[in-house]
């Protein structure tokens, strides 16, 4: 690029700050991670944790929850593995950032206090609001309709968990995380192929 | 050229203003990175960065990463500032047009 001041139109201008505008837009590689990452083994567990509780006698099918505490250590060590990779960070990857840290703050709060335990099966719909609420304005920041769609389908497993009997009602968490993460994480990738950044 | 004479100079360049709006989007950004996105040669952006220092639209870190140099630009308030009046007067010559 040259710096040719004399010749410089009120167009040319504008056209320079959008080009270099979408130059730094967000890498969404490591939204889609997260969200595949996390779909993947919230579903894993809340099926394996209903068919433990309706086709075997163990009696602590809520013990699989624990697996998601590595599941924060492996997520946090990607993150900071991307971060320190990366020449810069726009803003809206900090805000993207930021979002799911309080998620993880917030739900980290609720396991502490109630241990993983029985409360598993009534806390799960509340914490699928949490999960609407942070996929929500992830899809809001980064301008991706799936993921609005996606905490649209979380909120509305949300509420059918709350209401729905005790025999349903766990089926809620897999089916939220499958239209809520899966569907709109795989989106989300593929729409990373082609066009590298949103 | 008189047309535009009321637009800020040190933005209204084409290297000078490609760097800010760079800036604009990100928390900073360090020298190689500019470059490769703008495409200028080292010695013209190291000219263009040293007047958008002079002027207080940017600030200029230099400190090591690893055994390396590096040199970081991030936008000033007072940049902010003048790129969003920048940006307001081009609307206005835009539709005045």
């Amino acid at each position: 690029m040259e710096n040719r001041e004399t010749t410089l139109s009120s167009e040319k201008s504008l056209e320079i700050i959008s080009e270099m505008i979408n130059r730094t837009k967000m890498n969404i590689r490591h939204g889609a991670f997260h969200l595949l990452f996390w779909g993947w083994l919230v579903a894993l567990l809340s099926l394996s944790e209903y068919f433990l509780d309706r086709f075997t006698t163990f009696e602590h099918p809520w013990w699989v929850w624990g697996l998601t505490i590595p599941g924060i250590f492996v997520s946090m060590i990607y993150g900071y593995r991307q971060g320190s990779r990366q020449a810069v960070q726009s803003y809206t990857e900090r805000i993207y950032k930021w979002i799911w840290l309080a998620f993880i703050v917030a739900l980290s709060t609720l396991f502490v206090f109630l241990g993983v335990n029985e409360m598993m099966h009534k806390v799960g719909p509340f914490i699928l609001l949490f999960a609407a609420f942070a996929v929500f304005l992830s899809g809001i920041v980064i301008k991706f309709k799936p993921l609005i769609f996606g905490a649209i389908c979380i909120w509305v497993f949300s509420v059918f968990g709350i209401f729905a009997g005790p025999s349903i009602a766990p089926l809620a968490v897999p089916a939220a995380v499958i239209t809520g993460y899966l569907v709109p994480g795989y989106m989300l990738k593929n729409s990373e192929t082609k066009n590298g950044k949103v | 050229m008189a047309k535009y004479k009321n637009l800020d100079p040190i933005l209204h360049s084409q290297l000078r203003l490609a760097v800010v709006s760079i800036l604009m989007n990100v928390d900073a950004a360090d020298f190689t990175y500019i470059k490769e996105q703008t495409e200028a040669t080292a010695g013209n952006l190291s000219v263009q960065i040293s007047k958008l220092k002079d002027a207080g639209y940017i600030e200029v870190e230099k400190k090591f990463k690893g055994n390396y140099p590096q040199t970081r630009c991030l936008i000033t308030p007072l940049g902010r500032e003048r790129f969003e009046a920048y940006v307001n007067d081009l609307k206005g010559y835009i539709s005045g047009s």
